[in-house]
């Protein structure tokens, strides 16, 4: 190539490097801002506030002070896990922090009460039908109209197919309903999967950290797949897709709309098959219906600090693509403590929010 | 009938020889093909039941395309270029129960359009293709059931360029992909033309992936390198079918210019006003007529003039004349396409909004207000009015620029000329870059990736010295920190939109620039006939209030444009400076005209926030010997620096690969950063593109070309094929050849003697102008 290209290259290159990084997804704002100013049309924006900001450069460095030199495995306990796909660093822990669940019997008469579900009911023909002595679904089925909707209602009940269930809900009822969180309860506890995964940003970016908790007899059980550099992304999706099966249910907080495709996407990147249409409660859609008027807004931060749990180690999530970009810079290890601590917290809270969502709702 | 027309136009009150030239473009008879097997059944019926018997040219198309040969369909506008393409897609549909198809058009008006037609076929043929559009406005709750039900998907190349992200949703759709349809593809052409080629490739890698490998069927107007242009844009080997074999009447080409209103015979009458008599003439005469104007504004204007005078001369015909144009919401642009086409309209002016293939019918007449810049605008427009036996008219109404007069003068020269070549550079580096770095968000790039991509080693590292993508075992993936198709931007069509409200309802929909030109505080704005007043344009939330009021004129803005030097990257300091560079380019808005009828009633002050872009430009100086030497010769300085500039951004596409309306260009007496006269060449794009840097390094060519372009032309004071510029901003004037000639001599020497070469024999050339 003539030097004259090379340059030009270079610049190309320089232009294109600048033009991306002044496109990062969020702004640094003044505790006095109206957040909702700073929208300026653009979707996915998102804004964090000066102090938050300053506070997370100053636990940056620190942490890059505290652990120069150090290896990973010094740092963050694990070990090197291989598959299929290639290998990621694989981080277990275990909390006593338990998922509480709604009982099988206590769910079936929660949902079953609600004629709404059926096709063509409202409240008002509810409020009729409860009068005529129809109190739940399974009466509805010796009712000369509502006989077949409810029999089939009834079948999947039955089964206990939670899938088939969700989305007969989410043709008649909000996300948010509480009816959807007491689906829950057609769940064994042994097949709930809290996910919650860090990324380098908002989709077509690599997934730097996938958690996952699990309940155990003795608490959560949690494994983080870590990715040592972005060779790892590819193993790491794997890790988590055979901690799956076709029984588990998710746990997200806006995983409906983040997490699992982001997922999806990533494993479609890497030409991997494998779908993730298992059940999913989406616990954002509950938090906003229950706490939306106590709250500024439903981050899983605030919400979090409305129950009183204080993070030792904490940073915005909107700041850990820039954590991760500069452990991969430099190496050091310290800006992964606070990722992985962050996402373990995340995934932790989570278990808690679910359960005591469950407190919210007048049934 | 149209031939009286013509001739009674000489016998008009106002006629004082408007009509310099009258081209009879004769009838062609219709030439029918033979397909080499049959068609399924259902088509055959539909096209028996709708007496349709295919011409040659569509008949070829099919029998290409059932070969599974790639297929450039390149004949005039209304010959049939849409059948000929659906007939091989419903067959395979009819076959192939899974297969689907891409239809990519560049307008959103056009797939809205083209999906009715495919509609119909659907239902006339019963082949279950279930065609549906899907771009930005496709709400989100249909998305998915489009994408998995949906055989043929309509959508634009923005649309695709942030599809394709997301292609694991599109699987089953990608896996079974046998045709991509390009319609109107001379449109890309230049840096949008090189984006869409990049484009198709990452579209062709991601196929690969789903193991579809699909056929392109490609439909353009007439373009000087059909064969050239389709291989690029795909990167696969194509079948150009261009001789035209449907029925055509005759056609007069009419000439018309504006006559002297002095006695010194130096000032013409407007153009305008020509146009608005002209329509109003063949609207009387019930002639269908399609009127072309160079600007949004003018179509609103000569429709509300036209309706003015039918008002007085034939009120009946008020309501059959309308506007149409870009902005208008999606109802109100098929309420009049559809009017129109039921002939509940018999005139409509229309921007080139309606210059691509909305099917709107064929007119018996087509006026063109101005020539639009290029041949092959111009031949697309002409090309609206033609019925299969009837005679139809069009009409080419000249400003008095330069450039229209020229055409004016030497009418033959129009008529002989071949059309623009359709330019694609494969090897910009900033457009390569650009989607390379997007490809890598989309599947990892692996060497694989070479046969889509020119030099990949080399960009992709450059990619990863910015850490935008990062080596990994399963090859590059991207790891930037914002979305790279928010980044890579196709054309430079600002997408900040501008919303007019009018009492709390959306009126129409503008981009910035276009809310300077035409909505800034105080602006009259035009709007189906209607005048409203703009009484607040607020660019932080991006809306123009305005309310509407009866007034008898309209505004213009008037704006200055600047440059400045910001950062040198590389200057050569001889006798002759030359610098590269990044520019801010700033269009400030100073004043508004008020007007009407095109007379100028008053001016306001205008208080604007400047419009800014930096961008990546070249620039060279020229020293005050050259200046004196030019004066002394009687000869105007200002008219040969700009006519300098002109000629080498015609050049300019020779080196950089370009289409000229990709760069801009400024020459000045004297600019503040470099002290001396000035000529500036940049490219027209946020953040620069590539063009001007390697108009830099090949500078010297770049001159000499220049000169030899020049030099040879055989007119005496500049014409369209040397000097004169079809986007020039100050109406090709000044402009002097003779100093144009001298300065690039000079600048020619000294840098010959600087570099201490011996003279070369440029002069003796024998190379001729084409
Ligand atoms: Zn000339
Ligand atoms: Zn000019």
């Amino acid at each position: 190539m003539s030097v004259q290209r090379k340059r030009l290259l270079k610049r190309a290159s320089e232009s294109l490097g600048r033009r991306i990084g002044n496109g990062r997804e969020y702004s640094v704002i003044s505790e006095q801002d109206e957040p909702h100013h700073m929208h300026g049309g653009r979707i996915q924006e998102t804004w964090v506030y000066q102090e938050e900001y300053s506070n997370a450069m100053k636990l940056k460095s620190k942490l890059v002070q505290q652990f120069k030199g150090k290896a990973l495995e010094d740092v963050i306990p694990g070990k090197i896990i291989s598959n299929n796909q290639g290998a990621c660093y694989c981080i277990e822990a275990e909390c006593d922090t338990h998922i509480k669940n709604t009982s099988l019997r206590k769910s079936r008469e929660v949902i079953l009460s609600d004629l709404k579900l059926l096709s063509g009911v409202g409240p008002a023909r509810e409020r009729k039908l409860k009068q005529q002595g129809y109190q739940s679904i399974r009466d509805l089925t010796k009712h000369p109209i509502w006989r077949e909707s409810a029999q089939e209602f009834l079948s999947r009940v039955d089964l206990k197919d939670v899938s088939s269930l969700q989305s007969w809900f989410n043709s008649r009822l909000p996300k948010s309903h509480p009816l959807a969180h007491y689906l829950a309860g057609f769940c064994r506890s042994e097949d709930f999967a809290i996910i919650d995964i860090e990324t380098m940003g908002l989709f077509g970016r690599p997934i730097i950290l996938l958690g996952i908790a699990k309940s155990r007899a003795s608490g959560l059980g949690i494994s983080q797949f870590l990715l040592r550099d972005i060779s790892d992304e590819a193993g790491a999706l794997w890790e988590l897709v055979s901690h799956l099966d076709g029984n588990s249910a998710f746990i997200t907080y806006n995983g409906r709309a983040f997490d699992i495709p982001y997922i999806q996407e990533r494993l479609a990147y890497y030409g991997i098959r494998s779908s993730l249409n298992n059940p999913h409660f989406d616990a954002l859609h509950f938090a906003r219906r229950a706490w939306r008027s106590r709250l500024d807004n439903c981050r899983l931060e605030t919400v979090e600090k409305y129950f009183g749990v204080q993070r030792e180690i904490d940073i915005p999530s909107t700041l850990i693509p820039e954590f991760y970009e500069s452990y991969l810079k430099s190496r050091n290890v310290g800006p992964l403590v606070a990722i992985v601590e962050h996402n373990r917290q995340d995934l932790i809270t989570l278990a808690n929010i679910f359960s005591k969502l469950y407190d919210e709702w007048n049934i | 009938m149209i031939e009286e027309f013509v001739e009674s136009l000489k016998r008009f009150e106002s006629y004082k020889g408007q009509i310099e030239h009258v081209e009879v473009i004769p009838a062609s008879t219709a030439c029918y093909g033979k397909l080499e097997e049959p068609l399924p059944k259902t088509i055959e019926d539909y096209l028996s039941r709708k007496k349709i018997q295919l011409y040659s040219h569509q008949a070829t198309a099919i029998n290409r395309l059932r070969q599974g040969r790639n297929v450039i369909i390149a004949t005039p506008t209304a010959s049939g270029k849409t059948l000929a393409f659906n007939i091989p897609v419903f067959e395979v549909m009819s076959t192939d129960q899974f297969a689907t198809a891409l239809y990519i058009y560049p307008t959103k008006a056009l797939t809205n359009d083209q999906l009715q037609v495919l509609r119909s076929l659907e239902k006339e043929t019963g082949i279950r293709a279930v065609p549906n559009v899907y771009d930005g406005d496709t709400p989100s709750s249909q998305r998915s059931s489009i994408r998995e039900k949906s055989r043929i998907i309509l959508s634009n190349p923005y649309g695709l360029h942030q599809y394709l992200p997301w292609h694991y949703k599109w699987n089953s759709f990608l896996e079974n992909l046998k045709f991509i349809v390009i319609d109107e593809a001379h449109v890309y052409r230049g840096v949008f033309g090189s984006n869409m080629a990049l484009l198709m490739r990452r579209l062709l890698r991601i196929c690969e992936h789903y193991g579809s490998d699909p056929q392109f069927i490609l439909s353009s107007a007439t373009i000087a390198n059909p064969q050239e242009h389709s291989e690029k844009l795909t990167g696969r080997e194509f079948e150009v079918i261009s001789d035209d074999g449907s029925a055509r009447g005759r056609k007069f080409f009419v000439f018309w210019n504006p006559p002297f209103i002095d006695i010194d015979r130096t000032i013409r009458r407007s153009a305008h006003q020509e146009t608005r008599e002209l329509l109003v003439l063949n609207v009387s005469k019930r002639f269908q007529t399609l009127c072309f104007t160079v600007s949004r504004q003018m179509a609103e204007l000569i429709s509300r003039w036209t309706r003015e005078d039918l008002t007085q001369k034939s009120p009946k015909l008020v309501g059959a004349v309308a506007a149409y144009r870009a902005g208008y919401l999606p109802e109100e642009r098929r309420e009049i396409e559809s009017k129109f086409k039921t002939k509940g309209l018999i005139g409509v002016v229309s921007t080139n909004a309606l210059e691509l293939g909305i099917d709107i019918g064929s007119m018996d007449s087509v006026i063109i207000s101005g020539y639009p810049g290029t041949f092959i605008s111009t031949w697309q427009q002409a090309g609206r009015a033609g019925r299969t036996t009837a005679d139809s008219l069009a009409t080419l109404v000249a400003f008095q620029n330069p450039l229209d007069q020229y055409f004016m003068k030497y009418p033959k020269d129009f008529f002989g000329r071949p059309h623009e070549q359709a330019i694609i550079d494969l090897n910009n580096q900033y457009i390569d870059l650009g989607h390379v770095m997007c490809a890598s968000a989309e599947l990892p790039v692996t060497s694989k990736d070479e046969k889509y991509f020119s030099n990949l080693d080399s960009s992709l590292a450059a990619l990863k010295s910015q850490n935008l993508v990062r080596e990994t075992t399963r090859g590059y993936v991207y790891s930037g920190l914002s979305r790279p198709v928010e980044t890579v931007k196709l054309d430079n069509i600002s997408d900040r939109i501008v919303k007019v409200v009018c009492s709390g309802k959306v009126l129409e929909t503008l981009d910035l620039t276009k809310a300077y030109d035409e909505a800034f505080e105080g602006a009259v704005l035009l709007h189906q006939g209607d005048t409203y007043i703009v009484t607040e344009l607020d660019l932080a939330t991006q809306i123009a209030k305005v309310k509407q009021e009866d007034v008898d004129y309209y505004t213009e803005p008037l704006k200055t444009i600047d440059i400045s030097v910001i950062k040198k990257y590389e200057e050569k300091n001889e006798s002759v400076n030359f610098g590269l560079g990044e520019l801010e380019v700033t269009e400030s808005y100073y004043q508004y005209l008020i007007k009407k009828y095109d007379e100028v009633i008053g001016r306001q002050p205008l208080n604007l926030s400047p419009l800014s872009f930096v961008t990546v430009g070249m620039w060279f100086t020229i020293t005050k010997e050259i200046e004196s030497e030019i004066e002394g010769q009687n000869l105007d300085f200002e008219g040969g620096l700009h006519a300098v500039e002109h000629a080498m951004i015609a050049m300019a596409p020779l080196y950089a690969m370009c289409d000229r309306w990709d760069i801009g260009g400024v020459s000045t007496p004297i600019h503040p950063d470099t002290g001396q006269p000035t000529i500036f060449i940049y490219d027209g794009f946020e953040g620069g593109i590539g063009i001007s840097e390697v108009l830099y390094y090949a500078i010297e060519q770049l001159f000499t070309a220049t000169l030899r372009l020049i030099e040879n032309c055989e007119c005496s004071e500049g014409c369209p094929s040397c000097i004169y510029s079809p986007k020039c901003g100050n109406e090709n004037s000044p402009l002097d050849k003779k100093a144009a000639i001298i300065i690039l001599e000079k600048l020619l020497n000294t840098m010959r003697k600087d570099s201490n070469r011996p003279k070369q024999q440029d002069k003796s050339s024998t190379h001729k102008k084409e």
